[in-house]
């Protein structure tokens, strides 16, 4: 038995280390690696689902290509190539290269998904997608606050009094976190939960607060009145380090009595937990992304930052506003959420007209050219993207669909060609996090299942076939060796990382700041933390103080009185590794929950079918009701495949974020019935 | 020092890592570990709790003493509890005396299957997965202390066996505090019984009913002097076996079922069915006074075995007094079939309390039902017997045997071994109420 140490590449915050044992080319056994400081009991249930997951016999492991009768068979890789080569040259020869929408999801991450970026380039450029259905909306609202988007170590949650979980649910999205909140609860500190659902995460809470959704900035705006007028504030952090701090001042009109009608929450208690924050420091409040993929999302998150700003809460020990830690991401020459949406110049010969949020009628509406074809690697959009509907029907009208993936998703299934993806065991890559301060390096460990090549070697042989000229250095040739020569020469400009050095363990990031902005040093263009911020009213039109912004429905409300939540679970990345037995069996998702009341004005019994509605799509799936729900909220989770029941995103409107292209996915309403 | 289960329930947060761990480490079919959530409905006035279990290896193991193939052991390095599963014929009977719900049947290979420690990786100097795969260091495993903190957990079952478990931390009873406070709706779980596999076991209803018979008629026709009922017990007694039969998993194994007499009740029971089986077999053909006399002290002992295979698992003593018990039954019927009217009228008037007893104190619709005719038909016999219009009226035979087949049937509704999926239940019961009436 052979053990490497690797990490896991998923779209995550925790991006755990692991060590995997390896027997006869399979994935034996999945421990725990305590050199990392982030995650040193080992990675979740879906990390120890790579046992069965690696080699599970649902994955698609030779080309398929769909054939005159509608369904898929097999054809080799060498036929998969000349047929895409062919297709991908013909496309190009009569509408031009921008005809094909180049779309990649964040299923696995690591340096060599740049590759793709050669080849693509020398064929002449293609479409892409802006923005990210994520968290842009964040990160863009901490950017323009702090300059850069950092944190604390995740361990230096021990050090404080008070953790605010704000729209977060790490019990399920980020569980390593919950040993740091434990230790600091067992040292004496306060928790408190705001979430309108009651999460698995509230459960170990102290308080739970459950203000009505899409109203958390008038709850922080609130509570920063409150800190100011009893002047529990840093006088003296804000004179040296804030800018705009009269202008806030002056803006700041909200009472409690006026934030209660709002957001349901009693005016005594926003004072009371006014009062825990002023008093009770040190602070650390963990930001959720779920919380900004409203409307107003990314003034919702300056409105909370405000608050951490405001009393201090900066820069030292048990401290910060842990929204995303993007210290570990050295080799990007372009970070998010600037990487979204980057200059237009700089981006040729590319062109970014698809919104991510709007892909479906974006991809229907894009001329000059027109979209003919789209490669999808490392993404699901059918099911993931907003306005399912018009994401088919925008499919349905390309000549020329090709998917690289490791099972039959709803997206692999709407292809023309699929290309088998790799595993995360298959190459060497290098990754970074968005919580942990580390760089990790995640080893080929087994030979390839069937006939799976990396994208690397796909592009590498398509080129070879277009005869594009595109040197070695850019795509690198079939290979892991020659995968780990091209990742070494990649993360050359940094010297303080090497491979060798990545091989043994885990690295944290060169200049990490263990406690962020430790130096008082923001990158912002008055070089002070800005909650006056210029840059947010010239670049995104809104007003450059955090303020609320009611969110616009489209739907009737009248008729669809009921608003749709779609929160992430434990059981998924997304719409990856539900489809996994190990994963089914401990861990079943139930589909729609529902609150009691809302039930019983329906006569809807728990297990019973509901049909889930609005005006622009509906589905038909099994109900919960569930002491966990608020009446007037529906929570289905995305990632659902449409076999199970899932697909919530058909009734989800592409809208989005007030900045940083982002998707705003919790503010759409529905209505719900018996469905027999 | 004993190594065992550390737990934190401050970090468990219900994400079945360890429960996945455990089935993938041992390539299992089942779920030998799972999590245990006190208000898993997570009703507002009472706080959520989780425990991961599997089996905590207890010093003493009622599972091992239970066992009647000796397929369950101790392994000497590590003190884990083991099954063999080539002895393991698939009785289940270390599930009900298990509390911890440790043990599973695995419905393919037919066996019971459970948690071994991953001994073989201990003893290598590793880790069992379940506790080596948590994520979140809720779940250890180490050096116990010397006195153990189970008892903090008030619903958790039988620390009379002393598992091998221990709480880092006391249960926090106060619930989470929740702004608005009528935020969430305040559902009650439904008490609705976690039915335990025993109602299925009809086989088992069938082979004990059918064994106090025929060592009744036995022993009637003893009494009676001469054997008319020869042909009834002996098919019955075959008929009896055979359906036992239909309970095991690996019914080819059950030769093994003998081999654990020292302390198995279930293979106490099935040597003196066998011996009962033979004595009695011989008896019929061979008037010998003495075999006679054997076989129906044999044929009694074998009932009261039976008994005691109920006895043994149900710590609660929530069956001890029950009417539906064997050998009671047994001697009833036998006063019955030999017209003995005094033992008769004493051992109804014990049946009649005990089941006026049950049919006041426990609740149930149908079962009430149930209750009252088996009251009833207890009522018809004896009074029949006493204005002896009795004997061979085949009707009121039947009436009699009917009852004792519904008091057996009541028995097996009644027989409720210790669970801790009753103990959670039973313990939100009662938090709740207090609670209310706090307020």
């Amino acid at each position: 038995m052979e053990e490497f140490l690797t990490a896991c590449p998923r779209n995550c915050y925790s991006t755990c280390s692991f060590r995997v044992q390896v027997e006869n080319n399979r994935i034996r056994k999945i421990l725990p690696y305590t050199g990392n400081k982030a995650t040193p009991e080992g990675p979740c249930i879906k990390g120890l689902s790579y046992i069965e997951r690696a080699h599970s016999k649902e994955r698609i492991v030779h080309p398929l290509i769909r054939n005159s009768s509608g369904k898929f068979s097999l054809i080799t890789t060498k036929e998969a190539y000349d047929i895409i080569a062919d297709k991908l040259a013909v496309i190009k020869e009569k509408w031009g290269s921008q005809s094909i929408l180049w779309y990649r999801g964040s299923g696995m991450s690591g340096l060599t998904n740049e590759i793709g970026s050669a080849f693509w380039k020398a064929f002449g450029g293609t479409t892409l997608t802006y923005g990210n259905m994520c968290w842009p909306a964040g990160l863009e609202a901490v950017r323009l606050t702090l300059g850069t988007v950092k944190h604390n170590v995740p361990w230096d949650l021990e050090n404080s009094r008070t953790i605010i979980i704000w729209g977060k649910n790490p019990a399920e999205t980020n569980i390593q976190e919950i040993a740091f909140i434990a230790k600091a609860k067992d040292n004496g500190a306060t928790i408190i939960v705001i979430d309108p659902i009651r999460t698995l995460t509230a459960d170990k809470a102290d308080i739970l607060f459950s203000p009505k959704p899409g109203t958390d900035s008038v709850l922080a705006l609130a509570i920063a009145r409150i800190l100011i007028d009893s002047d529990h504030i840093d006088n003296e952090f804000i004179y040296k380090y804030v800018k705009g701090f009269s202008e806030l001042e002056r803006s700041l009109h909200i009472s409690p009595a006026e934030a209660e009608l709002i957001t349901g929450i009693p005016a005594e208690n926003i004072i009371g937990l006014a009062m825990i924050i002023g008093k009770n420091g040190p602070l650390t409040i963990l930001p959720g992304y779920g919380l900004q993929r409203h409307q107003n999302g990314g003034q919702t998150i300056r409105s909370i930052l405000l608050l951490s700003i405001l009393t201090g809460n900066i820069g030292k020990p048990g401290t910060g506003f842990n929204y995303a830690n993007l210290q570990s991401y050295v080799f990007e020459d372009l970070k998010e959420p600037l990487s979204y949406y980057p200059d237009m110049e700089k981006d040729l010969p590319f062109r970014r007209t698809i919104s991510m949020t709007r892909l479906g009628t974006d991809m229907l509406s894009t001329r000059n050219p027109e979209l003919k074809g789209i490669w999808i690697e490392r993404g699901n959009p059918v099911l993931q993207s907003p306005d399912t509907n018009n994401v088919k029907k925008a499919f349905s009208s390309l000549s020329l669909k090709i998917v690289i993936e490791q099972f039959m998703t709803d997206t692999a299934s709407m292809a023309d060609i699929i290309l088998p993806a790799k595993d995360m065991f298959e190459q060497s890559d290098i990754i970074g996090s968005y919580w942990s301060p580390y760089i990790q390096f995640k080893p080929r460990v087994i030979e390839s299942s069937g006939e799976v090549s990396p994208e690397s070697e796909i592009y590498y042989h398509l080129a070879k076939r277009l005869n594009l000229n595109v040197s070695n250095a850019l795509i690198p040739e079939p290979g892991n060796e020659n995968i780990e020569r091209w990742l070494e020469k990649r993360i050359s400009g940094i010297p303080e990382v090497t491979l060798a050095q990545l091989k043994l363990a885990p690295v944290l990031a060169p200049g990490l700041q263990q406690i962020a902005y430790e130096d008082m040093k923001f990158e912002t263009p008055s070089g002070k933390i800005e909650v006056y911020s210029e840059d947010a009213k010239s670049k995104w039109n809104i007003s450059p103080l955090p303020d609320y912004a009611e969110i616009f429905h489209s739907h009737d409300i009248k008729n669809f009185p009921l608003l749709l939540l779609t929160p992430n679970t434990g059981s998924r990345i997304h719409s990856q590794f539900g489809n996994l037995k190990i994963i089914k069996e401990t861990v079943p998702d139930t589909v729609i929950h529902i609150s009691p009341s809302d039930a019983e004005s329906r006569n809807i019994l728990s297990g019973q079918k509901i049909r889930v509605y609005n005006n622009i799509g509906e589905l038909i799936s099994r109900a919960e009701i569930s002491n966990r729900v608020p009446s007037g909220i529906v929570v289905f989770p995305n990632g659902i495949w449409f076999h199970e029941g899932g697909g919530v995103n058909q009734l989800i409107d592409g809208h989005e974020t007030d900045i940083g292209f982002g998707s705003a996915f919790h503010d759409n309403k529905v209505e719900i019935e018996k469905a027999d | 020092m004993r190594k065992g289960f550390i737990f934190n329930h401050n970090k468990c947060v219900n994400c079945n890592a360890c429960n996945a761990a455990c089935t993938l480490e041992n390539g299992w079919k089942v779920h030998p570990r799972n999590i245990f959530t006190y208000n898993s409905d997570a009703e507002i006035i009472l706080p959520v709790i989780n425990l991961s279990l599997a089996c905590n290896h207890c010093e003493s193991a009622i599972c091992m003493q239970g066992c009647p193939t000796s397929a369950l052991s101790r392994n000497a390095v590590t003190g884990a509890i083991i099954i063999d599963e080539f002895k393991c014929i698939g009785c289940k009977y270390c599930q009900w005396n298990c509390p911890y719900d440790a043990p599973k049947f695995d419905s393919e290979s037919k066996t019971v299957v459970k948690c071994n420690l991953c001994y073989s990786e201990l003893i290598a100097g590793g880790q069992p997965a379940c506790s080596s795969s948590c994520p979140t260091g809720a779940l250890s495993f180490g050096q116990l202390s010397e006195s153990s903190s189970s008892t903090s957990f008030n619903w958790f079952p039988d620390k009379k066996l002393n598992p091998a478990i221990e709480f880092t931390h006391g249960l926090n009873k106060s619930p989470l505090k929740i702004i608005p406070e009528n935020t969430f709706a305040q559902i009650e779980s439904k008490s609705e019984n976690t039915k335990k596999s025993i109602n299925s076991e009809i086989s088992l209803l069938l082979f004990s009913y059918l064994s106090t018979f025929s060592v009744a008629t036995l022993i009637s026709s003893f009494l009676k002097g001469k054997f008319t009922d020869k042909m009834i017990f002996i098919p019955v007694l075959i008929l009896a076996g055979l359906i036992s039969l239909f309970h095991l998993g690996r019914k080819a194994r059950s030769w093994r079922s003998v081999s654990n007499f020292r302390t198995s009740p279930l293979s106490r029971e099935i040597i003196f069915f066998i011996a009962y089986a033979v004595f009695s077999t011989i008896t019929t053909f061979q008037h010998i006074p003495v075999l006679i006399i054997v076989s129906s002290f044999t044929g009694l002992i074998f009932l009261a075995m039976i008994d005691s295979v109920y006895l043994f698992s149900d710590r609660r003593k929530s069956i001890m007094f029950h009417s539906g018990q064997t050998f009671v039954s047994a001697l009833l019927m036998v006063s019955f079939f030999s017209g003995i009217i005094l033992p008769f009228i004493f051992i109804a008037l014990i049946k009649l309390i005990s089941s006026t007893y049950s049919l006041l104190s426990k609740p149930g619709g149908n079962v009430f039902n149930l209750r009252f005719i088996r009251i009833a038909f207890l009522f018809i016999p004896a009074m029949s017997l006493i204005s002896s219009n009795f004997h061979n009226d085949i009707f009121i035979i039947v009436i009699f045997m009917v009852g004792e087949f519904f008091d057996r049937i009541l028995f097996y509704i009644d027989y409720n071994p210790l669970n801790i999926n009753i103990l959670i239940r039973e313990q939100i019961n009662y938090d709740r109420d207090e609670k209310k009436r706090s307020k």
